[in-house]
């Protein structure tokens, strides 16, 4: 279906109640009156033709230029296209509908927006605070426009209710925010009954620091050293997401030779993340061997990434234009050999690892998520592909070199601990070969666009990266001064957490750091 | 069996691969010097994020692989604030975390030594003036040892411990 037949869909579904139909960088956006967008969002997402799943749903602070927020929803159709929907409020209404009893996705995303901005969903079922821990005084909500960054906030006493499930013998079991590991923090509360587990509660933001909020005080090129420490261990994919929401925003071209290099760094990034997982998954297990051995090849190619670029992390590479360093091709060589390496050392481990009865005893059947619940959140990346949904940005929003290599995407359906890890075991294979093709066809030339346009205040551009947990959204909207207006951040982890209390029903507790660690979603994205 | 034997035996001995870190630390003030000397050659640490990038952390967890194995030094991660010697606090202090961050420095006993890690426990870093920050770690609780970078790479942080420890590096 070309994309204006999407736009044809709904309008002709609505008529008059569509107020305009525009195409932005190639994204198609419906605008239509707040009381319209439960019904047509609800179109989007049901409609035989369209299928969409809410990924994204956010809101703009449009002052100075304009008195009014505006709300946008994005929504990803079957097969990958994106289609968007926005409405707006004028003057002093604070007040839209909620679609959330229709699209649940879109849950935790209204909640956000009305901490953040302190627009009220209607209908919500559940208008906890989110972000806004319950110290948090009355009216603070940071991304208004005339809530200043330095903001010295005070405290209230408030307290925090935790559903709760009663009847005879159910206890909760409080766990962290400070965990037993070297873990980030984030607080669980459990409902059980005897051993297995009724009811969990996630409960986060513990690590908010506020970026969205830092991000409106930087130029386009400051904005990628805060994109790296969104969150850390995804520092490549978030800064690369970062610079092509700005490269498309401000029309900039980025050389091939660069594209092919971030490809090649954002498998790296997906390799070193996804063998620590493996080898994490089973010491969950009480496997330490493979824990130790995967301990010893991430660690190798941390090693690699830090010869190569002068960071384990690969940061300080991704510029808005291209990438800031090159790198001489006998130094790549030798890194594709060290590489070669430790694939086969990992293919040996797999094969250990997967005829061990015991461990493959702990790990099938355990921590389901199904088909249908992942669904319903808009889950994507590994976990969503250990749930057959067969979603990757890499394929279906090609971005830096990914139209011109060749891979294959795991699925796998069963949606238990053993699939997100044959999804990673089967996702280490793909990115090694990744990098071969990419260094097989690096094309020379510059690696880097100088000149930095000044964009026009209000344009906005979406860029999305498939990281190595999933897909990473930015939304970037210029403001005046070449300085950022708004940059809408979204961590694949911010979807997936909620889905994570669906699959520990009916688990004991002490599998749930298996589960856990099997999910291994980002607190640091999450919060922000 | 015979796979996990080959398999060791195959990949020998790892420790210490690693390059040498190239930053030097600060020197360790004798103050702290004799503070930690009570732990003798062992340290107990438990590890606090107050709102990381988990950068930090990463290279935390990898001081505790067979190539740093900072056990060896008799360094380990205690899984309560009851049992730690030392207190490894990251991150620049958010305004949700402030109460658990001094919530542990209570319950951690005396004497205990506070580590922070990072340019963000150090001084916040980025996040520096944020309205969601309120560090950093000193504001809220003594601070002994302070090792910058973001984020410091293993071999920093373990040379960093080990001149706690007295040892040579
Ligand atoms: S110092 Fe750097 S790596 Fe460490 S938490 Fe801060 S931003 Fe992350």
């Amino acid at each position: 279906m070309d994309r204006d037949e999407r736009i044809e869909s709904v309008k002709k579904a609505f008529g008059a109640k569509i107020l305009g139909a525009d195409r932005v960088r190639g994204i198609p956006v419906v605008t239509a009156a707040k009381q319209d967008i439960p019904a047509i969002a609800s179109h989007m997402h049901r409609a035989s033709d369209l299928r969409g799943t809410l990924s994204l749903q956010w809101a703009v602070d449009l002052r100075p230029r304009l008195a009014a927020y505006r709300i946008y929803y994005l929504f990803t159709l079957s097969g990958g296209p994106w289609l968007m929907l926005q409405t707006e409020l004028y003057g002093e209404d604070r007040l839209f509908p909620s679609i959330t009893p229709r699209i649940h996705a879109a849950k935790w995303y209204e909640r956000e927006i009305r901490d953040m901005f302190g627009l009220i969903a209607e209908g919500h079922p559940d208008l906890r605070r989110l972000v806004r821990h319950e110290h948090w005084p009355k009216g603070t909500h940071p991304l208004k426009k005339d809530f200043s960054w330095n903001h010295v906030m005070g405290r209230q006493d408030g307290e925090y209710h935790f559903r709760q499930i009663e009847g005879e013998g159910v206890f909760e079991v409080p766990v962290g925010p400070i965990h037993a590991g070297i873990i980030e923090p984030g607080h669980f509360r459990f409902s059980v009954a005897g051993e297995p587990i009724m009811q969990l509660e996630v409960r986060h933001f513990w690590k908010h620091r506020g970026v969205e909020k830092l991000f409106e005080n930087l130029t386009w090129a400051e904005g990628v050293s805060l994109a790296e420490k969104v969150s850390g261990d995804t520092s490549f994919g978030h800064s690369l997401c970062y610079c092509q929401a700005a490269e498309s925003l401000l029309g900039i071209e980025v050389p091939p030779r660069a594209n092919y290099l971030r490809s090649l760094f954002l498998e790296l990034e997906r390799l070193h993340n996804h063998i620590g997982d493996v080898g994490a998954i089973c010491n969950d297990a009480a496997y330490a061997l493979a824990l130790a051995h995967c301990g010893r090849m991430k660690e190798r190619i941390m090693q690699i990434n830090d010869s190569l670029t002068g960071s384990r992390f690969l940061r300080g590479l991704n510029r808005v234009g291209g990438l800031s360093i090159d790198l001489p091709s006998d130094q790549l060589d030798a890194a594709a050999l060290a590489l070669k390496k430790i694939e086969e050392d990992f293919t040996d481990l797999s094969k250990i690892i997967f005829n061990n009865a015991s461990l493959t005893d702990r790990l099938e059947t355990t921590g389901i998520l199904k088909e249908r619940t992942a669904r319903d959140h808009g889950v994507m990346g590994v976990v969503g592909r250990a749930s057959n949904i067969d979603r990757d940005v890499r394929r279906d929003h090609p971005f830096a070199a990914y139209d011109r290599l060749r891979f294959k995407v795991p699925i796998y359906r069963y949606g238990d601990v053993r699939a997100r890890l044959r999804v990673r075991v089967d996702e280490v294979h793909e990115s090694m070969d990744l990098i071969r093709q990419a260094l097989e066809n690096l094309p020379v030339g510059p690696i880097t666009n100088a000149a930095l346009p000044a964009p026009q205040p209000g344009d906005w551009a979406l860029s999305a990266v498939e990281g190595w947990r999933g897909e990473i959204l930015y939304f970037v909207m210029a403001g005046e001064e070449g300085k950022i207006h708004r940059c809408k951040v979204r961590d694949p982890s911010f979807v997936i957490w909620p889905a994570i209390q669906f699959a520990v029903l009916g688990n004991i507790i002490p599998d749930f750091p298996l589960i856990n660690k099997s999910f291994n979603l980002s607190y640091a994205g999450t919060d922000l | 069996m015979f796979r996990i034997i080959q398999k060791s035996l195959k990949t020998g001995i790892v420790t210490g691969n690693y390059p040498a870190p190239t930053k030097s630390e600060r020197p360790v003030p004798d103050a702290v010097r004799k503070k930690a000397s009570v732990f003798g050659r062992s340290l107990a640490i438990r590890e606090v994020d107050t709102g990381s990038c988990n950068g930090c952390e990463m290279e935390m967890n990898a001081l505790m692989n067979p190539v740093y194995d900072a056990e060896r030094f008799g360094i380990h991660i205690a899984a309560s604030p009851r049992h730690a010697d030392a207190l490894v606090v990251t991150g620049p202090v958010t305004v949700n975390m402030e109460k658990a961050l001094k919530d542990v420095h209570a319950a951690t006993p005396d004497p205990k030594l506070v580590i922070a890690l990072g340019d963000c426990a150090c001084d916040c870093g980025i996040f520096k003036g944020s309205y969601a920050v309120t560090g950093p770690v000193e504001r809220h609780i003594p601070v002994d040892v302070k090792i910058s970078g973001c984020p410091p790479r293993p071999s920093e942080i373990l040379n960093a411990l080990k001149k706690l420890q007295g040892r040579k590096p």
